[in-house]
């Protein structure tokens, strides 16, 4: 969760995204799919021939950035551009200025980069476009950079269809009507924000047979459990619990076991191997939401090659969002996280 | 009875391990990248200017370690000082924020001191629990947000600005050393902390005022680290609360690998000043080898055991 969480956190610094019905980039730029970008023959053998070269300059290591990494070094391959550096700057906006300064003498041709705070990297990240480097970033813009001008596109988590689907999932687990909690992630956090509230907004909009009898908050994910128990207390007709990403998700799932309770349904975000295994057994939990990181790598190795052979890219790039379930558990975990699904899941689905 | 000369008297070779094993890697890398761009001047200056904040935290803690002491609160100090430095900055002349900022470090650190010296409390426990309390003022001081810095001066003189053509973090670099290395080598306080490390009776005897060295040790460090803050404000162009957060260990690391030992009495600067930088040259020369990041932790990793093995082994002898 923490580096799904990071990977469009910043965005709230930069991003004020005041519309609702869509994701919307720093200028408020209406959302182009990055599965919309596309190179033809002639402009991949151009790109080809330019032997050109990419680095990669993270935020973290997590299986988040891997599946991202993965997604942009397999298509870099099929561009004919070689990865020269990946770094990961542990979450330390300096490190990541001397990660960059490092990697220019490479000089790279393109630099695919989460950069790690608005404010602290429009500094770190200007000496690369002096350089005339093409620069891709994920979900995140140094203040004062210019689209066209300091970099290619932005690429992002669709965060408005990430709550959207997490809403058609908890309407489909529940048939259509009932009445549901809904836990919330209680701070400032543009992530999670956009998603609680685009799950909130669709349940009341398109689902009027469902309501949430109950709303809280939480701050850190310890506290899913003794939230899920309140709720339980208060409302033993529950049918289903929203729950605003995986790690709480869990203690919900444990309060729900402890109380015996193999009704009430759970959807949440992001891929995790406790709730995966309790989907597939057929327990509480219903769907899981996921965004598919794997694209995402791709679509920004996509719009670095625009870059570098200087045709446009659309400004805002968003990834395609899936929602996961028993059904297609495995196909998820590939699409999501570009890895087979966790061995205990396959057991599961297998012996029944 | 035969003496050694006054210039080699106290000289341990082990201390020079660590410019055998700096001069090793450099050769290595150089051998390894002579097509990119490695040995080129300015990714050469791109190492020592990454390295400047960690040189000049090291040198406070060659002083600390060297009396016998520990500072675990330095990497939360340099995110205190640099915002601090940053706020002040709204209202005020570069000056006036670099100034608090040092005061703000050498402030905690006069604290951190005087717990330890008067309330007699490990230095280890102190800095650790002012490290947890800090990180959170840090948090608390902007609520999250980072501070721009948008003051010309400011960003020149600590960060990206240069001297008759040598950056000033160049500049920073070497005045703390030069400076550092004559405190602990040639002044009455460098010879007593060396003193107090060695033996902190004997220092008594001898008649050194061992709590206020030690206040004035933590105090050096805390200093050290603050003016680290404001090296990567300027650098960065503004200050967030997470600076500095993941130093003190390659502080410690270079400070240690340098030939300062653990247990007091012995501390190096000019060592310091060459672990730091061999900790910031594997940083680079491991991403220039374009390595997978599991592959440069790992790598990492196994040169430091090296380099500590050597020059801690010899030591022991």
């Amino acid at each position: 969760m923490k580096a799904t969480f990071f990977a469009a956190t910043a965005l709230a610094l930069t991003l004020a995204a005041p519309a609702f019905a869509q994701t919307r980039g720093p200028g408020g730029e209406a959302p182009t799919p990055t599965t919309d970008l596309k190179l033809d023959a002639d402009e991949i053998a151009k790109l080809k021939g330019e032997h050109a070269t990419a680095a990669l300059l993270w935020h973290t290591s997590s299986d988040f950035v891997n599946a991202v990494t993965a997604g942009a070094t397999d298509t870099f391959a099929t561009l004919g551009m070689k990865v020269v550096a990946e770094t990961d700057a542990g979450f330390d906006p300096a490190k990541q200025q001397s990660d960059i300064a490092t990697v220019l003498a490479k000089k790279p041709n393109a630099i695919l980069a989460l950069p790690l705070d608005p404010v602290t990297s429009a500094a770190a990240f200007r000496p690369a476009v002096a350089a005339g480097v093409k620069i891709v970033l994920l979900s995140n813009v140094p203040a004062g950079f210019t689209y066209g001008k300091d970099y290619v596109a932005i690429v992002t988590d669709d965060l408005f269809a990430m709550g959207s689907h997490a809403a058609d999932a908890m309407a489909t687990a529940i048939g259509g009507k009932g009445h549901i909690g809904y836990i919330f992630h209680d701070a400032a956090y543009y992530v999670t924000n956009q998603r609680d509230q685009s799950f909130k907004k669709t349940i009341e909009t398109k689902y009027p047979d469902i309501k949430i009898v109950e709303s809280q908050g939480i701050t850190a994910p310890d506290q899913g459990e003794k939230v899920a128990q309140a709720m339980l207390l208060k409302h033993p007709d529950l049918d289903g619990i929203y729950v605003t990403w995986a790690e709480p998700a869990e203690g919900v799932l444990s309060a729900l076991r402890q109380a015996g309770n193999r009704h009430v349904k759970i959807v949440t975000l992001d891929l995790s191997e406790p709730l995966a295994l309790d989907m597939v057994k057929g327990g509480n939990v219903a769907a899981i939401v996921a965004d598919q990181a794997y694209a995402l790598g791709a679509g920004m190795a996509t719009a670095a090659g625009y870059g570098v052979l200087g045709k446009a890219a659309p400004p805002f790039l968003v990834a395609p969002v899936l929602t996961v379930t028993k059904a297609n558990v495995e196909q998820g975990y590939q699409q999501s996280l570009h890895r087979a699904a966790p061995d205990s899941v396959v057991k599961a689905l297998k012996g029944g | 009875m035969l003496r050694a000369p006054a210039s080699l008297r106290g000289v341990d070779p082990a201390r020079y391990v660590v410019y055998l094993g700096f001069l090793l890697v450099l050769g290595g890398f150089a051998v390894a990248l002579r097509n990119d761009g490695f040995l080129s001047a300015a990714n050469l200056l791109n190492i020592v200017q990454g390295a400047t904040p960690v040189t000049v935290m090291s040198v406070g803690t060659v002083f600390v370690l060297t009396a016998g002491e520990i500072d675990l609160s330095i990497g939360s100090v340099v995110a205190v000082a640099a915002l601090v430095g940053a706020i002040v900055l709204r209202g005020a002349p570069w000056w006036a924020a670099a100034a608090a900022a040092l005061l703000a470090g050498g402030g905690i650190g006069l604290v951190n001191g005087a717990l330890v010296a008067y309330l007699r409390l490990p230095s280890f426990l102190v800095t650790l629990a002012t490290m947890g309390l800090l990180a959170g003022v840090a948090r608390w001081l902007t609520d999250l947000r980072s501070v721009p810095i948008t003051d010309d001066i400011f960003n020149g003189l600590f960060g990206s600005g240069a001297l008759f053509g040598v950056p000033s973090l160049v500049l920073w670099t070497i005045a703390t050393v030069v400076a550092g290395h004559f405190a602990l080598r040639e002044t009455k306080f460098g010879a007593h902390v060396l003193a107090l490390g060695d033996s902190a009776a004997a220092a008594r005897a001898a008649g050194i005022r061992v709590r206020r060295l030690r206040m004035q040790v933590l105090a050096l460090s805390g200093a050290t680290a603050a003016l680290a803050g404001v090296l990567y404000a300027g650098r960065l162009n503004g200050a967030r609360y997470s600076l500095g957060e993941t130093d003190l260990l390659t502080v410690i690391a270079a400070v240690i690998v340098g030939g300062t030992r653990l247990s007091g009495g012995t501390g190096s600067v000019p060592g310091a000043l060459v672990g730091a930088l061999l900790m910031e040259m594997l940083n680079n020369g491991l991403i220039l080898m374009g390595l997978a990041v599991s592959e440069q932790m790992m790598v990492r990793g196994v040169i430091i055991l090296v380099a500590v093995a050597l020059t801690l082994r010899e030591r022991r002898v």
